[in-house]
C-alpha cells in the first residue's frame, strides 16, 4: 500500500502560490497569522509535519466563532477558517505512516469539516476522506447483521407494538401515477398518498441492497450526528458525534444500555457520495418551483422504537422507505387547534400530545381530530404535503430517505 | 504585588519567545509575568492587566507617568510595545484598543503597520467618571461599529460576553440583554433581548461584582456568594457537564497520554446541565466568600477573601493553572499560590488564559495581625 502521506500530499497544490488564504476582513489578523504559518510550514524545505498544535488552535478559535449567533448568521468565512484548521490537522496526522487509529482520527476530522465547516479548495476535504477511507482496514463482520427478524435488539419494554390500522383511516395507495395525476389529485389538493413502484429501480434495492453490512462497508468509519433520547422534546435528549460503526454497535445491535439512538435528519448523502448514488430524486419533485439543488435529502436510520413526535415542516416531503417499516399518522393543518402545539417559538411546529399515548385530560380535543395512518414498507414513498402534521414510529430496524422540496 | 499568568501563550502574551523565536503555546502552571519596563521599584500596586485572545495589555505606572504596554500578537512574540502615556484604563480585543484618559476616551483600530484612531470622545468633565471600561459617561464602548452605545441606566460595572451584556447599578441590581440562546441572560428563557432587563431571580440579592464569558455569566453577591448561568458545555458554570463525562469516557481523545477515568464509577449525579437559564448558586467547597470573579471564553476564575484562587471550565490550553490540560466542572483551587505562600488579590481572564495578582502571604498576615479589622 502506498504511503498515506504520498497520496494525501498529491492532492495538495504543488506550490505555495496555488494555496491562497483569502478571507474577508472579518477574519482577524491574529488567526490569519496562524493560518499563514501553517500553510508556509507545509511548503518549507524541511520535511517536518505541519504543527498539530497550531491546527488545533485554528480549529478551537473558529469553533467558538461558529457558535456565536444562529447557524444562519454565522459568517461563512469562519466556517472556511474552521475547514482550513481541519485540513492542517489532517495533514499533521497523516505525516509519515500513521497507524489505523490515527487514520480514523483524520477521517473524523474531515467529517467535522464537512459537518460544520464550508467547502474550501475545491472541496479538498471530501477528496481527502475518500482517500483515507480506503486506507482503513475493515474487519469482516462476524455474522450477517442484516436481520430478517423485526427485532435485532432485546428491549426491556415492548414499544414496538404492531399497530392495528383503522381501514377507514388508511392513507390511500397509488401505483406509479403520472405527473399530472399526482399534481391534480394530491399535490394541489394537499392530500397525503403512498406512491408504490417508483423506487424499484434504485440501486439501494437492486445492485447494492442496503443492509447493516453494506452501510458498514460504505460508511462505517464516517462520523455522523446521532440523536440520543426517546424524542427531541424530552429533557434527556442530546446529540453526539460518533462513527457509523459505533452507532450500529451501540444503538442498533447492542443492548439497551445506551438508550435510544437515531441517525435522524442528517444530510448523509452529501457527506457520503457513494450512498447518494444508490438513490434517485423522485420525478414528481420537478413539479415544484425550486432547482434540484434546492432539494434537501435527509437520512433517517435507527432501530425499532425511534419516535418523531407529531410536528409539521415548511416544505413538501417525499418519505421513501428503504429498510424496515414505520407507523405514520397524519393530521391536516386544519386540525392544528386540536393538536395543542407548543407555545414557545422554538417548538411551535411541534405538538405537545403523545400521539400513541395521549393525555386526554390535558388535551381533550385531540381525540376529536381526524387523521390518516399507515404502515410504510420498503419500496413505499409517502407524500406528506407541506405543513401537514406527521408522527412517525419505527416498528423495526429502519432506514428512510426524505426529500424536502418546494 | 506581582502578576502571574497561565494558559494560552501562542503569541507570547504570557511569556515571550525564547532566543530561537519559539513560543510555548500552553502554559499550564502559573509563571511570573515579567515587567522589565518598570524596574524603578515604584509603587507597583497600580499595575493592571487586560487580555484578549492573542494579546495582553499592561497598565503600568512608571516614573515618567502611566502607560499601556502591549504583548502578544500585536507586536510579535518577542517584544513589548508601549502605546500610550497618561492612560488610566484600557481594554484590548483582537481588533481594537480602548484607552481611557482623565479627559477623554479613545478607541484605536489595531492595524499591522499603524494603529488608527476610529472614535474619540471627550468626557463630560462635570460628571466624575470612575467606572471601569467599557463604561464611559453616558454609555459604553464596544469594539465593533457603532462603537458608542448610550445607556439610560447609571451603571457602576458593565461586562460584555461574545453576544450579551451584564450591567450592575449602584444599588446592586443586575441587568442583562443581548442573545439569550445559551441561557446567558438569566431570565429563564432562550429568547434574546434588545434592551436591559433586570435579572428577577436575583431580586433582593445585592450584587457587588459581575463577569461574562463568551456564553456564560457570573455574579457575586455582597455576601460573597457566587451565582452562574449560561452555557455549561465545558463545566464553566461549575455544574455537572455531560460533555466532560463523554470526554472522560473517550479517554480525553485529543492525544493525551493520561489514563482515562475509571468508567465503572457512576458519576455522583445522573443530571447533567448543558444550559442553565436561571442563576444557580455555585457551591465552592468549604469556602470563604468570593471577592473577585472573571471569565474567559469558556472558563471561570474566582478569588476568595482568604486569598485563594479557584478555577473551572475549559482547560485545554492550561488556563485553569492546575498543571494539566484537563477541563473540569468542579471549582478547584490553584495550589501553586498557596504552596508558594502567595495570597491572591485579583484575577483577570483573557479568552483562553488567566492572569492573577498576588502578594506574599507574610505581608497579608502581618497586616491582619496589626489590623484585625481587616479580617472582615
Amino acid at each position: 500500500m502506498a504511503s498515506v502521506w504520498t497520496d494525501i500530499r498529491a492532492v495538495l497544490p504543488s506550490t505555495v502560490s496555488e494555496f491562497p488564504l483569502d478571507f474577508s476582513e472579518k477574519i482577524e489578523l491574529s488567526v490569519l497569522k496562524c493560518l499563514e504559518l501553517s500553510r508556509d510550514q507545509l511548503y518549507s524545505e524541511a520535511d517536518c509535519p505541519v504543527s498539530a498544535e497550531r491546527a488545533q488552535i485554528i480549529i478551537d478559535y473558529s469553533w467558538e466563532k461558529l457558535n456565536i449567533g444562529t447557524w444562519r448568521d454565522v459568517d461563512k468565512e469562519w466556517r472556511r477558517v474552521y475547514s482550513y484548521g481541519c485540513l492542517f490537522k489532517v495533514l499533521s496526522l497523516c505525516h509519515g505512516n500513521p497507524p489505523q487509529n490515527i487514520i480514523q482520527e483524520a477521517i473524523r476530522t474531515c467529517d467535522m469539516s464537512l459537518l460544520m465547516g464550508a467547502a474550501i479548495m475545491d472541496n479538498i476535504l471530501q477528496r481527502l476522506v475518500g482517500i483515507l477511507r480506503n486506507k482503513i482496514k475493515t474487519t469482516s463482520p462476524n455474522k450477517a447483521e442484516w436481520s430478517e427478524e423485526p427485532c435485532s435488539k432485546k428491549r426491556k419494554h415492548d414499544c414496538k407494538s404492531e399497530p392495528v390500522l383503522n381501514p377507514t383511516k388508511e392513507v390511500p395507495r397509488i401505483h406509479c401515477p403520472s405527473l399530472e395525476r399526482f399534481r391534480s389529485d394530491f399535490l394541489d389538493s394537499k392530500k397525503p398518498v403512498i406512491i408504490e413502484g417508483i423506487t424499484d429501480h434504485w440501486p439501494a434495492f437492486t445492485q447494492h441492497p442496503w443492509s447493516i453490512d453494506y452501510l458498514r462497508t460504505v460508511a462505517g468509519c464516517r462520523t455522523v450526528p446521532i440523536e440520543v433520547g426517546s424524542k427531541y422534546t424530552d429533557e434527556e435528549w442530546s446529540q453526539k458525534l460518533i462513527t457509523v460503526n459505533d452507532f450500529i454497535d451501540r444503538y442498533i445491535t447492542g443492548t439497551e444500555e445506551d438508550g435510544v439512538g437515531y441517525l435522524a435528519q442528517h444530510q448523509l448523502f452529501d457527506q457520503v457520495p457513494e450512498l447518494k448514488e444508490d438513490i434517485r430524486i423522485p420525478d414528481y419533485c420537478c413539479l415544484g418551483e425550486g432547482d434540484e439543488d434546492d432539494i434537501t435529502i435527509n437520512a433517517w436510520f435507527g432501530p425499532g422504537g425511534t419516535v418523531s413526535p407529531l410536528h409539521q415542516d415548511p416544505q413538501q416531503n417525499f418519505l421513501a422507505q428503504v429498510v424496515g417499516r414505520k407507523y405514520i399518522r397524519l393530521y391536516s393543518p386544519e386540525e392544528t387547534k386540536s393538536l395543542y402545539p407548543h407555545e414557545s417559538q422554538l417548538l411551535h411546529n411541534t405538538s405537545q400530545v403523545e400521539v400513541e399515548n395521549p393525555d386526554l385530560v390535558k388535551f381533550p380535543d385531540f381525540s376529536r381530530a381526524s387523521y390518516e395512518e399507515c404502515v410504510l414498507c420498503p419500496g413505499d414513498v409517502l407524500f406528506i404535503p407541506l405543513q401537514h402534521w406527521h408522527y412517525v414510529r419505527s416498528l423495526e430496524l429502519s432506514f428512510s430517505v426524505s426529500f424536502w422540496w418546494s | 504585588m506581582s502578576w502571574f499568568g497561565f494558559g494560552f501563550n501562542g503569541f507570547g502574551q504570557i511569556s515571550r519567545a525564547d532566543v530561537s523565536g519559539q513560543v510555548k503555546c500552553k502554559v499550564n502552571s502559573p509563571v511570573l509575568i515579567s515587567d522589565d519596563e518598570c524596574k524603578s521599584g515604584v509603587n507597583r500596586s497600580d499595575r493592571r492587566i487586560r487580555a484578549c485572545w492573542s494579546s495582553r495589555a499592561d497598565l503600568q505606572q512608571t516614573q515618567s507617568g502611566s502607560g499601556v504596554y502591549l504583548s502578544g500578537c500585536v507586536c510579535g512574540p518577542s517584544a513589548q510595545v508601549c502605546v500610550s502615556q497618561g492612560c488610566t484604563d484600557a481594554l484590548i480585543s483582537e481588533t481594537h484598543l480602548t484607552l481611557s484618559f482623565t479627559d477623554r476616551v479613545e478607541l484605536w483600530e489595531i492595524k499591522p503597520q499603524q494603529n488608527q484612531l476610529v472614535w474619540k470622545r471627550e468626557h463630560e468633565l462635570s460628571a466624575e467618571h470612575t467606572a471601569a471600561l467599557p463604561l464611559v459617561s453616558g454609555g459604553f464602548v464596544q469594539h465593533k461599529p457603532p462603537f458608542f452605545h448610550p445607556l439610560k441606566l447609571c451603571a457602576v460595572s458593565l461586562v460584555l460576553g461574545s453576544e450579551h451584556a451584564l450591567l450592575l447599578t449602584a444599588d446592586g441590581t443586575l441587568y442583562s440583554w443581548g442573545s439569550g440562546s445559551h441561557g446567558q441572560l438569566g431570565h429563564g428563557a432562550l429568547t434574546s433581548l434588545e434592551d436591559p432587563q433586570a435579572v428577577e431571580a436575583l431580586w433582593g440579592v445585592p450584587i457587588k461584582a459581575v463577569a461574562a464569558g463568551n456564553w456564560h455569566s457570573a455574579a457575586v453577591s455582597s455576601g460573597g456568594d457566587l451565582y452562574m448561568w449560561g452555557w455549561n458545555e465545558s463545566g464553566q458554570l461549575g455544574l455537572p457537564s455531560r460533555g466532560l463525562e463523554e470526554e472522560k469516557r473517550r479517554g480525553n481523545g485529543s492525544g493525551n497520554d493520561d489514563q482515562p477515568m475509571n468508567t465503572d464509577e457512576k458519576s455522583q449525579t445522573d443530571v447533567f446541565i448543558s444550559i442553565q437559564a436561571f442563576p444557580a448558586l455555585v457551591d465552592i467547597a468549604n469556602m470563604s466568600e468570593i471577592s473577585r470573579i472573571s471569565c474567559g471564553s469558556r472558563h471561570t476564575a474566582a478569588v476568595t477573601s482568604a486569598g485563594d484562587l479557584y478555577t473551572w471550565g475549559w482547560g485545554q490550553y492550561g488556563q485553569l493553572g492546575h498543571g494539566t490540560e484537563h477541563s473540569t466542572d468542579e471549582p478547584t483551587p490553584v495550589d501553586y499560590f498557596s504552596s508558594h505562600s502567595l495570597s491572591v488579590k485579583d484575577v483577570v481572564c483573557g479568552s483562553w488564559n488567566t492572569f492573577v495578582s498576588v502578594v506574599p502571604k507574610e505581608t497579608s498576615s502581618v497586616l491582619t495581625e496589626t489590623h484585625p479589622g481587616l479580617l472582615n
